[in-house]
């Protein structure tokens, strides 16, 4: 049976990408345990707008974990304290009633706040485009089945592909580091014969976009592996190094 | 070369990696090397020690003493540099931050790497200043060879509990820094298997204490007089 | 006005048509080409690829989407895999019976020379896919896997573990990537549009609203591809995401774009039930579940017992017992009316009582615990995460969710709409799936539409018609500036009293009610009503927050649910009209003794289109006649 619940939220407040932030606290009398973190934050607002204040922004679009819409760091844990799951799949159930939760967005320099928890990650898309892809255009493939790739290796390149590009990488990781996203799209296609003729340069334009973009370097920290709602490895990491030193020792 | 290496993200990190490699073996070789102090013989072991690598090996002491000093500047620079970018990279600290554990790797060690490194290069001047450039004391070896009796400063240092608890901490921090360094520096040059990572993790733990406890025996047992 | 209707399919052999069509539409010179723009709107599967082929073409592309990356669509989430007639397995596949089982599984509602292109372009797909790096399922020889899915006798589903459309998106989002960096695609992520802008007859524009300044703009363009999904959100609970949505889909209707089969939605049958009114969308679980598992409920109504203190002579397996060849196989639409009679009855399971049992319990027995893992563990994985139940010791509570809208903008052969130059591509048309879609083809048909498809049709349009050259200045662009300007200050100024949420979810109940599983001409009067009821008051209640220069989400869903309100009641309308049951449609009026749909080829062998004439209580009806040269129509059966 479902109990109700008191929740106490703090939450990031920013109107705009210059306006100061600050916390606000605020309490919703009938949370369940059934509720999603999201849902949470819903009724919190269904609440705010009938007091007519305004309601938290915040990402959020498939709510099963896949898209990388969301994400806000919860009592300074990227998603939340469930191990691979993203916020929207964070159940109430794992929560007490009266207990106070923090709410902040994902900080990081290459994210710019935007309003409330809402940040914005075209830095990402900006690492996709200088490399992310292999480069064969529509019409050029041959049949499926010409390469066989040893499942092991497919495995593996699904591995890393699973990637929803949310963020929580760069939000956890004390550096701001992007190292897993960029790492995770590069070893996806390391494992692939596919796009090997430009392994190299993508490499190297990936990396060189990322650094651009403002992300901080890769401490080895691996909070990024702990709070990757798809748990992918940092040996990802370690796979794209070997990538760039063999692209720049040749 | 220089700007290419302080401009990759991947280069800086593999550099940290390797340098930090060769100051890990170089302080295992200074700490063996140490042991040698522990030899019942008053000090002639030790001074002769010191003086196969000072006078016998010729050059080529001369240009391992530049290679650790470009290590050691490399690894710091590259250090101060990340740490620096790191601040730049989040300007507004959270108000709640917390590890998730599970795979993280996160330790006071990690996020102290800075604070230590830092604490131990300036600790490496002031180990330089008092041992290499301290008073110059002459003794004859067993086989008649006049050398440096370093044995004897060593004895007179320790015996002061400034230094003789002092070089302990710092030993202490070595260990702290190389806890989270061994296991990143072999992260760093993709030389950890997935499936081993938390083994590896342990092993360069296990060393990193093993290094600094190794050190601070030294100290210690002088100050007591136990050797 | 019927002559608007031309669907210009080519003469022909069904086989041939379409190296007939490519072979007879005049083409763009490539210089020229970089000279043509065209606006993309949405980038999922459909738009992504769309937009990537273009630009890889040499067209000037400007892509649209709602979410902050293109890598967001809601494509992402499709699970299962994609279609294939590759004949891998050699188990007898070929391209006509691909064809013919998704025409068969439409309910013999859809085209057939559509139908046999998509059959005949997915191979290419694959190709295409696998090419891009897509890492598709292998075997340990290094091949590539296939499994079997609903509505077919062959292994013909190709797919990368549980996340087929996140990597087919992916694929296709790194694919327009590569020509953003190549400077032929412009991304305006974060933006929505919200009208068409139409200069002497075509299709020439679009007004967006950018979702984070809330600044509208204008955008020029030589055609316009719509691609943004299906509007199944109109239920309020749905396995979309929750910014799917039908308002481009329906600006492009209330400009002169006629919209087809509204009242044709999937309702796919494992999903996790409703927990509470707070929910906001439901999880879909894939449906190979019920190769394993039992669907039961108890017989006695109102039996709260724990399902283990309910003993096997007190449970009724439904499936097994009405259907049992098929038994829990049955296809989605029976499993899931059947799901609703039971609840209907007062013997659903659960707080709610809207659910019933999938009881792996049997297949645990006799396959072991580790062989179900094995198959499912992702997937019990997932239902523990979200009703914190293990359903290795308790069995699953499942219940119906709308998925998937068969309806859509109608398009000719070549994806063109009513408006010349707006062409419609992937869930947002009507064109392939009839009445029912089978699993695995959603995918199938947004990148058959992006990649294969709309590269021939569009270059046939632009090399063909000679356009005008216009400017943002023009009167269209600012009339229809104008009416997002008001229609956006009007949504603001109501300052009523109930939230967009509330409307939204009032909305939903009367569609789940009463154009939901089952129909009736009854319920569907009532909804007619209750719907445009429901709209006056919106439109004089509604309580809007914020302000319209930032982002605001609420605004953005004030926007959306006004659209809904309208196609809503076309939905019922549509669903009033057609007096017969078909795939997804069933009406309960049109049924044997049995319970089984019962089809009208005589009177309803045609695609509704309605027109928009200002108002939805007065859309006319068009009709374009299905005519089936290759195929038989025969009553699907599952007894």
């Amino acid at each position: 049976m479902s109990h109700s619940m008191r929740i106490h939220l703090k939450v990031w407040r920013q109107a705009g990408p210059n306006a100061p932030g600050r916390f606000e606290s605020y309490t919703v009398e009938n949370a369940n345990e059934h509720m999603s973190f999201l849902e949470l934050l819903d009724v919190l607002n269904e609440q705010l707008i009938k007091e007519g204040k305004e309601p938290v922004e915040f990402d959020h679009d498939c709510r099963e974990g896949i898209c990388g819409s969301c994400g806000v760091v919860v009592d300074g844990v990227a998603h939340g304290p469930q191990p691979r799951t993203a916020v929207c799949q964070l159940h109430m159930r794992h929560y007490k009633s009266g207990d106070t939760i923090t709410v902040e967005p994902w900080r990081a320099k290459a994210f710019p706040a935007i309003r409330d928890l809402v940040v914005d990650r075209s830095a990402f898309d900006r690492i996709m485009a200088a490399g992310g892809y292999v480069s064969v255009s529509t019409g050029n493939a041959p049949d499926a089945n010409a390469i066989p790739i040893s499942k092991v290796d497919a495995d593996l390149a699904m591995d890393y592909a699973s990637c929803i590009g949310c963020g929580a990488c760069v939000a956890a990781c004390p550096n701001a580091s992007a190292s897993l996203f960029t790492a995770a799209k590069i070893s996806h296609l390391a494992k692939l014969p596919q796009g090997s003729p430009e392994r190299k340069m993508r490499v190297r334009n990936m990396v060189e976009q990322m650094r651009k973009e403002g992300f901080g370097d890769c401490s080895n920290h691996a909070e990024c592996e702990a709070v990757c709602p798809k748990g992918i490895s940092i040996s990802a990491i370690a796979l794209m190094r070997r990538e760039y030193l063999k692209a720049a020792t040749s | 070369m220089l700007s290419r290496l302080y401009g990759s993200p991947v280069l800086k990190k593999v550099t940290t990696g390797l340098t930090g490699i060769f100051l890990t073996l170089f302080v295992l070789v200074h700490m063996t090397g140490n042991l040698a102090y522990f030899a019942d013989d008053t000090g002639e072991a030790y001074n002769a020690y010191s003086h196969f690598l000072t006078h016998e090996l010729g050059a080529l002491f001369y240009l391992i003493e530049i290679g650790l000093l470009a290590i050691f500047l490399l690894h710091a620079t590259i250090g101060i540099q990340i740490w620096l970018g790191k601040r730049a990279a989040r300007p507004e600290a959270y108000a709640v931050y917390r590890t998730a554990g599970g795979a993280s790797r996160q330790s006071l060690s990690s996020r102290s790497m800075i604070v230590t490194g830092v604490l131990l290069a300036v600790w490496t001047v002031f180990h330089l200043v008092t041992f290499k450039y301290g008073t110059y004391y002459e003794t004859t070896l067993a086989d008649g060879t006049v050398v440096r009796d370093i044995a004897r400063l060593v004895d007179e240092v320790f015996g002061n509990p400034m230094y003789a608890f002092g070089y302990p901490a710092m030993m202490l921090l070595l260990a702290v820094h190389l806890r989270h360094g061994v296991w990143s520096a072999l992260q760093s040059l993709g030389l950890v298997r997935p499936t081993a990572s938390a083994s590896t993790y342990l092993v360069g733990g296990l060393l990193g204490l093993a290094i600094g406890v190794g050190f601070l025996l030294l100290p210690i047992a002088i100050y007591f007089q136990w050797a | 006005m019927a002559s608007k209707l031309d669907a210009r399919i080519p003469a022909g052999p069904l086989k041939d048509k379409w190296d007939l069509y490519k072979n007879s539409i005049k083409l763009v010179n490539p210089a020229n080409k970089r000279k043509h723009t065209v606006l993309v709107v949405g980038t999922g599967l459909a738009g992504g690829s769309a937009a990537a082929a273009l630009g890889e073409l040499g067209y000037n592309v400007k892509a649209f989407c709602i979410q902050d990356s293109a890598r967001r669509a809601h494509s992402i989430a499709a699970q299962g895999g994609i279609n294939a007639a590759k004949n891998y397995p050699n188990d007898g596949d070929t391209i006509w019976r691909l064809f013919y089982d998704t025409i068969k599984g439409g309910d013999y509602r859809a085209r057939e020379a559509n139908v046999y292109r998509l059959a005949q372009v997915a191979n290419n797909i694959i190709d295409q896919c696998v090419a891009q790096g897509v890492p598709f399922a292998r075997e340990y020889g290094g091949l590539l896997d296939n499994r079997s899915f609903g509505g077919a006798q062959v292994s013909r589903t190709f797919y990368a573990r549980g996340q087929t459309g996140q990597q087919l998106l992916l694929g296709a989002y790194q694919a327009m990537m590569r020509q953003v960096s190549a400077g032929t695609v412009t991304m305006f992520p974060r933006t929505e549009m919200l009208d068409l802008v139409v200069i002497d007859g075509r299709a020439r524009g679009i007004i967006t609203r950018d979702l984070v300044t809330g600044k509208i703009e204008r955008h020029l363009g030589d055609a316009v591809l719509l691609a943004t999904g299906g509007y199944g959100n109109v239920y309020y609970l749905s396995t979309n995401a929750k910014n799917s949505n039908v308002t481009a889909a329906w600006r492009c209707h209330r400009r002169g774009a006629y919209f087809s089969n509204p009242c044709f939605t999937q309702i796919h049958p494992t999903c996790i039930p409703v927990s509470g009114d707070y929910q906001s969308k439901l999880t879909l679980m894939s449906e190979s579940l019920r190769n394993d598992g039992r669907v039961w409920v108890p017989k006695k109504p109102g039996d709260t017992r724990h399902p283990s203190q309910i003993p096997e002579g007190e449970r009724d397996y439904f499936l097994e017992r009405r259907y049992p060849s098929f038994g829990n196989l049955v296809p989605r639409d029976v499993a899931s009316r059947n799901a609703k009679y039971v609840c209907d009855e007062g013997r659903g399971v659960g707080e709610t009582q809207l659910a019933v049992y999938l009881d792996f319990a049997d297949s645990i027995r006799r396959l072991g615990r580790n062989k179900i893992e094995e198959r499912y563990g992702n997937l019990f994985e997932m239902y523990e995460r979200i009703t914190g139940e293990n359903p290795y010791e308790v069995p699953m509570r499942i219940y119906p969710a709308v998925h998937y809208t068969m309806g859509g903008l109608w398009v000719d052969y070549g994806l063109q709409s009513t408006i010349p130059g707006l062409f419609v591509l992937g869930e947002a048309n009507f064109s392939d799936h009839g009445a029912n879609r089978l699993g695995a083809s959603a995918l199938m048909q947004g990148l058959a539409d992006g990649y294969f498809v709309i590269p021939y049709s569009l270059g046939d349009y632009l090399g063909g018609t000679r356009i005008e050259a216009a400017s943002t200045d023009h009167d269209a662009f600012e009339a229809a500036e104008t009416d997002a300007r008001q229609r956006i200050g009007k949504l603001l100024s109501v300052k009523g009293s109930r939230t967009v949420t509330e409307f939204h979810r009032d909305l939903g109940r009367i569609m789940w009610d009463h154009v939901g599983m089952s129909r009736t001409k009854d319920g569907l009067e009532q909804a007619v009503d209750a719907i445009a009821a429901l709209r006056d008051e919106f439109w004089q209640n509604v309580l809007v927050p914020g302000e319209p220069t930032t982002y605001n989400k609420n605004l953005e869903f004030a926007g959306r649910i006004a659209d809904f309100l309208e196609l809503g009641e076309l939905m019922a309308r549509d669903a009033l009209m057609r007096e017969e049951s078909c795939g997804g449609h069933f009406r309960e009026e049109f049924q044997t003794e049995d319970g089984e749909a019962v089809r009208n080829d005589r009177d309803f062998t045609f695609v509704s289109a309605w027109e928009f004439t200002g108002d939805p209580r007065t859309s006319v009806l068009h009709k374009e006649t299905l005519e089936f040269e290759n195929v038989k129509l025969s009553t699907r059966s599952y007894a």
